[in-house]
């Protein structure tokens, strides 16, 4: 199998070597730029022919104990602890089968997993298998929202089309999504999928009233923009990033101007913003800025919709901003 | 017969979102001089240390007690470093009860600290997706790190798993007004992390997913901070109280439990926290407690999340697992109720600062307890993957 050149860590995680100094009650304190770091050539040991199967023949293992007959996947044990440590024998499990759980899904991720968010993880119960496989869950049509896969949903492993032998080159995606075919055949990759492509939504012709509803939004957002630059924990929110962002409406367009502390609107559009937000009604991504609802959530439920996932964390910023400045307001009140 | 232990002297930091001003070495001296003129007792007189720290990558260093030995002023005393996950403050208080109800010491020094934002994530310029990450890095290493394991996702299978098993049960009102009441119980706390953060529980529904089913104002907040506990066997616990004039607190039950960490036939139950059940009846067998609905009056649990606050409840015998949201509903834990769930604020509002964060709950039970003058209170930690690990004290004040 073909492995992408890629680096262990890569380059873009990496800071430079530097440091500063904040100043606290007239006080300096040094900061400095810092990593812990510790490479492995790691050893698969009893689990290689596991993760072999993965990578060489889109096999999934489990291991059969000899004694109480329990299949486990993935095949943690060479000798069963129910059993007095009898032996296990490698067994070949189905590749379909059914959530033990209902899946959580993961909007935020750590700085690892920023790209692949929104994610599912949950347990499968392969059909042979007595114990669950902790797998990712995906869906082809868009973004997973909750209720899409729960406890008892069937589903299938796919495999990536480039494997390496890591848990990583199979996920799961329901089995409702698939044809009598793809369900059928085993070892089904990703690149036999239809994935629905992200499409930017239309919107309809814009009535007097929907115009007049995106001008206060505008003017209502603006304020709200002056003063989430003017507060010193807001400004924290969006410290150290930069985002131009188009958004459009159903009554206009406009632009967002995120700059390292500074947060502003803008009535223009944008030729080359960095990604766009589109939303029928601006009232949304005003509510969601006066920290009336969040903006995530109204991406999660399909009210606001974003041209790149990734941007999720531009997201997240913009219901910290809200936030901040509704927490600095109220600490002014409390104190 | 085992020798009695209490608790004679406690002190916290306190918890901070950044403790830019300090390291974990001075985080773990404050506490210590906050506990020792608690129990007004010299450093000389401590016998041993229990320390507990979570995370060798937080402190950005393997051994991270190894410092502080000296640091205390317990150079050539025993020192044992207790980590396990989240429930680490709660083991340590355990580890040094079995060591002083033995008989090794007489008075030892628990120590809980821990430094977690300096953990930065230059991608994001913000340091929660990097604290995440870092955590993330106590996952299964062969099979979930690499699948976007987090503490915030493991704890959220259990909780839809009960959700599952229990339809209807962990309303996302009554988990609202649960988040609310702690922010409003956390104003009493000059050491929380959010004293001032009073929220309503409107906010709380409206602030955005983490990690389904969590919202971000029910989840604890990651703070840096220690606490610190003198434990003594019962006749020294005896001669510092008559000394200092505080009462004993004593430690009268403990229990523990690690569930498998893979879930399915004989493995993990996912939609129970076996563990919470086990370490908290295991607790109420040593302290004998026949009736822990009688007997608790305050508890002090770990509250990682607020749905795993209603079900560790639950777990504890306190509230029907399908009549949970009676904590709510029927007024249990609102004020005026018959149970004082986490008047510190609770990790979502005092802080989780992980190693500590156990500690500063029985500083907490401690002094509610001597204040209110109220009996026996519950402190409960959980940690690891899919709330995997439990210990519970039973403190008791004479």
């Amino acid at each position: 199998m073909a492995e992408k050149k890629q680096k262990v860590i890569a380059e873009e995680y990496i800071p430079e070597v530097k440091s500063r100094v904040i100043t606290i009650d007239n006080k300096d304190y040094l900061l400095q730029n810092d990593a812990m770091f510790t490479f492995y050539e790691r050893s698969m040991g009893e689990f290689s022919p596991f993760f072999l199967a993965i990578r060489d023949e889109k096999k999934i293992l489990g291991c059969k104990c000899s004694k109480c007959g329990i299949v486990r996947v993935p095949p943690f044990v060479t000798h069963c602890p129910d059993c007095d440590f009898t032996p296990t024998e490698p067994v070949e499990v189905e590749q379909i089968g059914k959530m033990n759980t209902t899946p959580p899904i993961t909007y935020f991720a750590t700085s690892m997993f920023l790209d692949k968010a929104p994610f599912g993880r949950g347990r499968v119960i392969l059909n042979g298998a007595d114990t669950a496989l902790s797998v990712m869950l995906y869906t082809t049509t868009g973004i997973l929202v909750p209720g899409l896969i729960k406890k008892g949903t069937e589903v299938k492993v796919i495999f990536k089309d480039e494997r390496v032998g890591q848990i990583s080159d199979i996920y799961c995606i329901p089995t409702s999504e698939l044809t009598p075919e793809q369900i059928a055949k085993k070892g089904l990759q990703e690149s036999e999928l239809n994935w629905e492509a992200p499409k930017e939504p239309e919107f309809p012709p814009a009535s007097n009233e929907d115009i007049a509803i995106f001008k206060q939004s505008l003017k209502e957002m603006r304020a709200v923009a002056g003063e989430m630059s003017r507060s010193k924990r807001a400004r924290r929110a969006i410290e150290g990033w930069k985002r131009d962002i188009a958004v459009k409406t159903k009554g206009g367009e406009f632009a967002m101007y995120i700059n390292d502390g500074n947060f502003r609107i803008g009535e223009e559009k944008l030729d080359s913003p960095d990604f766009i937000m589109a939303c029928e009604d601006p009232r949304t991504l005003l509510d969601g800025l006066r920290y009336k609802g969040a903006i995530t959530d109204a991406v999660i439920m399909k009210k606001l919709w974003i041209s790149k996932n990734m941007e999720f964390n531009t997201v997240f910023k913009l219901d910290r901003l809200a936030r901040f400045l509704v927490m600095e307001k109220k600490e002014q009140a409390t104190r | 017969m085992a020798k009695k232990v209490g608790i004679v002297g406690a002190g916290i930091t306190p918890f901070k979102s950044r403790w830019h001003e300090k390291t974990y070495y001075e985080l773990a001296q404050m506490a210590t001089r906050e506990a020792i003129r608690d129990a007004d007792v010299s450093i000389k007189d401590v016998d041993a240390v229990f320390y507990g720290i979570y995370n060798d990558i937080f402190e950005r260093t393997a051994i991270p007690e190894h410092p502080l030995q000296g640091i205390l002023g317990l150079q050539n005393k025993p020192g044992i470093r207790i980590s396990c996950g989240g429930a680490t403050g709660a083991y340590t208080m355990s580890a040094a009860h079995a060591y002083l109800a033995g008989e090794r010491y007489k008075i030892a020094l628990v120590l809980g600290v821990e430094k977690a934002t300096d953990c930065f994530d230059f991608l994001s310029m913000s340091a929660t997706p990097e604290v995440i990450k870092t955590i993330a890095w106590s996952g299964d290493s062969f099979f979930e790190q690499k699948i976007g394991w987090t503490a915030s996702d493991s704890y959220a299978e259990v909780v839809l798993g009960y959700m599952d098993k229990y339809p209807g049960t962990l309303k996302s009102e009554v988990t609202a007004r649960i988040s609310s009441l702690l922010s409003e119980q956390v104003r009493n706390n000059p050491y929380a992390q959010r004293q001032f953060d009073q929220v309503t529980p409107e906010e709380v529904i409206n602030s955005r997913y983490i990690v389904y089913p969590f919202k971000e104002m029910e989840i604890c907040v990651y703070s840096e901070g220690a606490a610190a506990l003198i434990l003594a066997e019962e006749e020294t616990a005896k001669a510092i109280s008559r000394n200092s004039g505080k009462p004993i607190v004593w430690i009268t039950g403990v229990g523990e439990s690690n569930e498998h960490s893979f879930a399915g036939k004989n493995h993990k139950n996912m939609s129970h926290i076996v563990s919470d059940y086990l370490g908290s009846h295991r607790a109420y067998e040593m302290a004998g407690i026949k009736d822990p609905v009688k007997a608790i009056d305050i508890v002090e649990l770990h509250d990682a999340f607020v749905h795993q606050l209603e079900i560790s409840l639950a777990e504890f015998g306190l509230v029907p697992y399908e009549k949970v949201d009676s904590l709510i509903e029927d007024g249990i834990m609102l004020p005026g109720g018959r149970l004082l769930v986490n008047p510190c604020g609770g990790l979502l509002y005092c802080g989780h600062a992980v190693g500590a964060s156990n500690i500063m709950s029985a500083w907490s039970a401690r002094k509610e307890l001597i204040e209110r003058n109220l009996k026996t209170a519950l402190v409960h930690g959980t940690g690891s993957t899919v709330a995997q690990y439990t210990a519970c004290l039973i403190l008791e004040h004479e």
